[in-house]
């Protein structure tokens, strides 16, 4: 048997004495590397790494790992410098998280790949699309704040990880889901408007792990109407089966599901339909600590809703208004810009509230200059509005408005705030203007996914995949690379298919834009080519090594 | 941690050097060339490297393999399968290669069509059979079988002497036997010597006019193998055929035929479980659909139950005669289809009396607008993996269970699973499996699980499709292109 530690004489010489101790020698799989004792820590105090940098469990002497090591020299760097380098992208996505969860460094990968700072409104791309099973097209759709995504579609939900490249599927019992809030990348609560109860699953094994009611007067089912959440409570707003009555149940997040209070009760009494229309959808306004909860009701005389701010501790509504003229169409509300933003329904055009002065007889503020009136009805009928950061997202049809706030700093008005201004961007190139309705839309991590009205597949929008070296100024794009492929890999293209992406890829190169074509080309698309391959494309091809 | 081990050993590939442990290299099982080079070159290999000449960077992926016991998402893309399963297979570590290249548990809600096999000739498939072998089907089409391994590689084809081979049944794992409605007898074919090995003619000396009866459905049991003949003057029966002498055992429910209650089976199952072969006929009329089931008790011959529909008043469902049926055995029940209201029914194997089905409910609104199900004409249905299979004109669906908690689940499986199928029955959900386009190929004519994969097969359609479910999301990137 070998001896295992302190044979091996490396060339310390020329470090000063003192830093000797910090420094670290591996074997990965046959390959040396050497790295600091700090490099190593930088994984997380439970991880395999650091306890391999532990002098306390091997004082000395190199420590062995049987692994692959062209994959850790790739983490290494990642451990060093907080970025993947270039040379990630010879490797699958799927390869990487898989190794970075054996050395414990998921969490690192996660933020370096699908950090929420990334996300850059600005510079979103429609750049991926992920098919679902079945006929249903998604009907909600929820985040995690690193990017995992949970589609609910029919009686199913799907569930994909924050590198978007694993999936997962559950039945539910609902024949269809309303709403959908993710708690955490496997578990959801989830809500129908035709089945009692919320239930919060476990979308791993895809069992019920509790079912929430509210005992209504009427002793009726307990539909859910709307989910929302704060970081200590889950909001959940409830409508009786008999649709008398209404309230929003506050339950608490971090013990059992507790139902902690309730607020917002509502009963119809006679024909006063306007009284109890429940909120159908709940946002936490973490800087106020506030919710809002806002719900429409279309009748004879339009469409007519209410949005309320409630203070949750006191059951107190802190801001209330009706909406009667113009309502809206969907509403969000913006911590980070400190205003609620609606669409009208009649108008189609974006309204925003400043949180600050709510109180006037008309808060809301055209963004788009008020041509109000001069459209027809109901322009505004089934567009979304969202906020995510410092932009507000509105869809319209199948195209995406992005509202942002430019500081101009000037002008003051006599309430000593400055007066807002607003621009809005059509988001995504000309040939993604269109399509089918947007149904709904969802931040997380560095993206934005989007479904569509009969679409069974949900679009991602990405801003940079992959963020490399900023400094020699090229965007390598993983994503990008690994999803071609995957294409390749997974459809029958034909020759004539093959060659216009090819061609494509080639432009790019040219350009500049993907560095990654130049190199892979070959190895990409020669597959193809190469009558020997097997009949979905893969054959031999050059399998590069990257001996460091 | 497993990985961190002083067992070290050194390999020179090709020229290229690694570094692994021995229980790696051990993890290919005893027989594996690997873990017989280590034991013989332990102790000294560490300061000289063992040689080993063939080619590095395969061997780096099936190292990765054997390290983590998963084939890296990159390699498929270097390499073929088939090139990964040739050098699996000279390194004895195919086993471990099968197990990371087999696809998820299969699930029907989320299903993808992964590939389609074709037949170079004759590809419109008559019948296939992936019962046996863990993915891997043979197809019968024409006069031909040809056989595709756990990999879906094609690895070989065999002409057999019938012109049109209608139902085939793998009964070992070398051995098909072939029925056709043209020709007569049941006939052993042998893939690995290529020849037939055996055939079987229903004879009876009694009466002349038994005669030259094509065969028209197989199935086997661990011991016996069970086919369904019919004479051209429709008197049919089941032959019991032992399987290690290919003679015939017994007969089995010989019944004159000209009558809808007494056709030949043209489906028949073997349970293991109660050891009773379930057989199912359906035809076709003017007056709609006609047909049985019956269970034989094959050691005695006799009938342990049937039904005959459409049937007397009892039951529920009169003028709602069954289009197909299947055997779900661990769940032991009956799954059928209606022929006209295009319903699915479920009836307890150990519960079953004059009317056992209980009609599973579908409470889902988009299927009532679809309009979907409304025809079960030309349905068939299959049981696999504890879901429900229905193929029909517009789309291939999936009834399968909805998870309860946790405990419930515990609780049931504990103790004595209390069955009540009409409370159950709303605890079935229905989806599709498929896509709209995907049902205007063709009409499903046959389907069947094997492995973790759904064979489909369509009339008139050249190929048969595989199934399978991915926990990869096939991202597609639009970008740039």
């Amino acid at each position: 048997m070998p001896p295992l530690t302190g044979e091996l004489h490396l060339s310390y010489g020329f470090l000063p004495k003192k830093s000797e101790s910090s420094i670290v020698t591996l074997d990965i799989g046959g390959q040396l590397f050497q790295t600091t004792r700090q490099t190593l820590d930088q994984a997380g105090s439970k991880s395999l790494l650091s306890m391999l940098s532990d002098p306390s469990t091997y004082p000395s002497g190199v420590r062995f790992v049987d692994r692959d090591p062209e994959i850790f020299s790739v983490l290494l760097s990642l451990l060093r410098t907080g970025y993947l380098p270039s040379k990630a992208k010879d490797f699958d996505l799927q390869d990487l998280v898989f190794e970075a969860q054996f050395y414990g460094l998921e969490n690192l990968l996660v933020s370096s790949l699908s950090n929420p700072s990334q996300f850059d409104a600005l510079n979103l791309e429609k750049s991926l699309i992920l098919s679902l099973g079945g006929r249903d097209p998604p009907s909600a759709i929820a985040t995690t704040t690193y990017g995992s995504v949970h589609v609910a579609h029919g009686s199913k939900i799907t569930s994909f990880d924050w590198s978007l490249r694993r999936k997962s599927t559950i039945l539910t019992r609902f024949n269809a889901v309303d709403s959908i809030l993710a708690l955490s990348p496997s578990v959801a609560a989830v809500g129908a408007t035709d089945i009692s109860g919320l239930q919060i699953l476990d979308l791993d094994k895809g069992f019920v792990r509790e079912t929430l009611n509210w005992d209504n007067a009427t002793k009726s089912s307990s539909t859910v109407q709307a989910i929302g959440s704060s970081p200590e409570f889950l909001f959940t707003s409830f409508e009786s089966g008999r649709r008398n009555s209404s309230s929003i149940l506050v339950f608490d997040l971090q013990g059992s599901f507790r139902p902690v209070a309730e607020i917002g009760h509502s009963e119809i009494y006679g024909a006063d339909l306007d009284s109890a229309i429940p909120a159908t959808k709940l946002k936490w306004v973490s800087g106020r600590n506030l919710l809002m909860a806002s719900g429409s009701h279309s009748g004879p005389s339009g469409v007519i809703g209410n949005i309320k701010l409630w203070d949750i501790r006191s059951a107190n509504v802190a801001w209330e208004v009706k909406e009667q003229v113009d309502c809206f169409s969907d509403v969000t509300v913006s911590d980070d810009l400190s205003a609620i933003f609606k669409v009208g329904v009649n108008s189609g055009e974006v309204f925003f509230a400043d949180i600050r002065k709510l109180n006037v007889d008309n808060p809301w503020i055209c963004l788009g200059g008020g041509r109000m009136g001069i459209k027809g009805k109901k322009e505004g009928a089934g567009c979304k509005i969202e906020s995510h950061g410092n932009q507000v997202f509105c869809s319209k049809g199948g195209d995406m408005e992005l509202w942002s706030e430019v500081l101009i700093g000037t002008k003051t008005n006599e309430d000593g705030l400055d007066e807002r201004v607003f621009r809005r961007n059509l988001m995504g190139r000309i040939k993604d203007m269109g399509g089918s309705k947007i149904t709904n839309l969802a931040f997380g991590g560095n993206k934005m996914v989007v479904t569509r009205k009969d679409q069974q597949s949900v679009e991602g929008f990405i801003g940079q995949p992959l963020k490399l070296h900023r400094s020699d100024g090229k965007l390598k794009r993983l994503l990008l690379h690994n999803s071609l492929l995957t294409i390749i890999d997974a459809s029958q293209y034909t020759g004539a298919e093959a060659q216009v992406l090819e061609e494509k890829a080639i432009k790019d190169s040219l350009n500049g834009a993907a560095t990654l074509w130049e190199t892979r080309q070959n190895q990409v698309f020669s597959p193809l080519k190469d009558s020997r391959g097997s009949p979905k494309g893969h054959a031999c091809g050059h399998f590069q090594s990257h001996n460091p | 941690m497993e990985a961190i081990q002083d067992d070290r050993i050194k390999l020179n590939v090709g020229g290229k050097f690694f570094e692994t442990t021995i229980s790696t290299i051990q993890a290919g099982g005893p027989d594996s060339l690997l873990s017989a080079l280590s034991t013989r070159a332990s102790g000294s290999c560490y300061d000289d490297p063992l040689f080993i000449d063939r080619d590095p960077e395969i061997f780096s992926v099936l190292l990765s393999l054997l390290r983590s016991n998963r084939l890296p998402a990159s390699a498929t893309r270097f390499f073929s399968k088939q090139e990964l399963v040739d050098e699996a297979l000279y390194y004895g570590v195919e086993s471990h290669l099968r197990k990371a290249m087999t696809p998820p548990p299969f699930l029907g809600i989320d299903a993808s069509l992964v590939s389609s096999i074709h037949p170079a000739a004759d590809g419109i498939p008559s019948s296939f059979t992936a019962s046996v072998g863990e993915g891997s089907v043979w197809i019968a089409h024409g006069g031909q079988i040809s056989s595709y391994d756990w990999n879906l590689t094609h690895s070989d084809t065999l002409r057999t002497h019938l012109e049109d081979i209608t139902s085939i049944r793998r009964v070992w794992s070398e051995v098909a036997a072939v029925g056709s409605h043209t020709a007569p007898g049941l006939h052993f074919y042998d893939f690995f010597r290529a020849c037939r090995v055996g055939s079987v003619q229903w004879t009876d000396p009694t009466d002349p006019r038994i005669y030259k009866a094509p065969v028209s459905a197989i199935t086997d049991s661990p011991t016996s193998v069970f086919a369904s003949f019919e004479c051209k003057h429709k008197e049919n029966c089941v032959l019991s055929i032992d399987k290690s002498t290919l003679q015939v055992v017994s007969e089995i429910g010989r019944q004159a035929g000209g009558a809808a209650k007494t056709m030949v089976p043209g489906k028949l199952t073997w349970l293991q479980d109660p050891g009773v072969l379930v057989g199912s006929a359906v035809s076709s009329g003017a007056f709609g659909f006609a047909g049985y089931i019956r269970l034989w008790d094959p050691r005695s011959g006799e009938v342990v139950w049937e039904t005959v529909e459409p049937g007397s008043g009892r039951s529920s469902r009169f003028g709602d005669a069954l289009a197909d049926v299947d055997v779900d055995e661990e769940e032991s029940a009956l799954f059928k289809v209606c022929s006209k209201s295009g319903d699915v029914g479920v009836a307890d194997l150990r519960g079953l009396g004059d009317d056992p089905w209980v009609y599973l409910e579908d409470k889902n609104p988009s299927w009532m607008n679809s309009g979907a199900g409304a025809r079960g004409g030309s349905s068939v249905i299959h049981c696999y993996r504890k879901q429900v299979f229905v193929g029909r004109e517009d789309g291939l669906e999936v009834w399968s269970h909805v998870k309860e908690a946790e405990e419930e689940v515990e609780e049931k499986e504990g103790g004595e699973r209390k069955r009540n199928w009409v409370s159950e029955g709303g605890m079935y959900g229905r989806n599709y499996v498929d896509k709209v386009e995907d049902a205007k190929k063709g009409i499903i004519k046959k389907i069947e699980g094997g492995g973790e994969r759904l064979f489909v097969s369509r009339e008139g359609v050249e190929g048969i499709e595989v199934w399978e479910t991915s926990h990869s999301s096939a991202a597609i990137s639009i970008l740039d292109l």
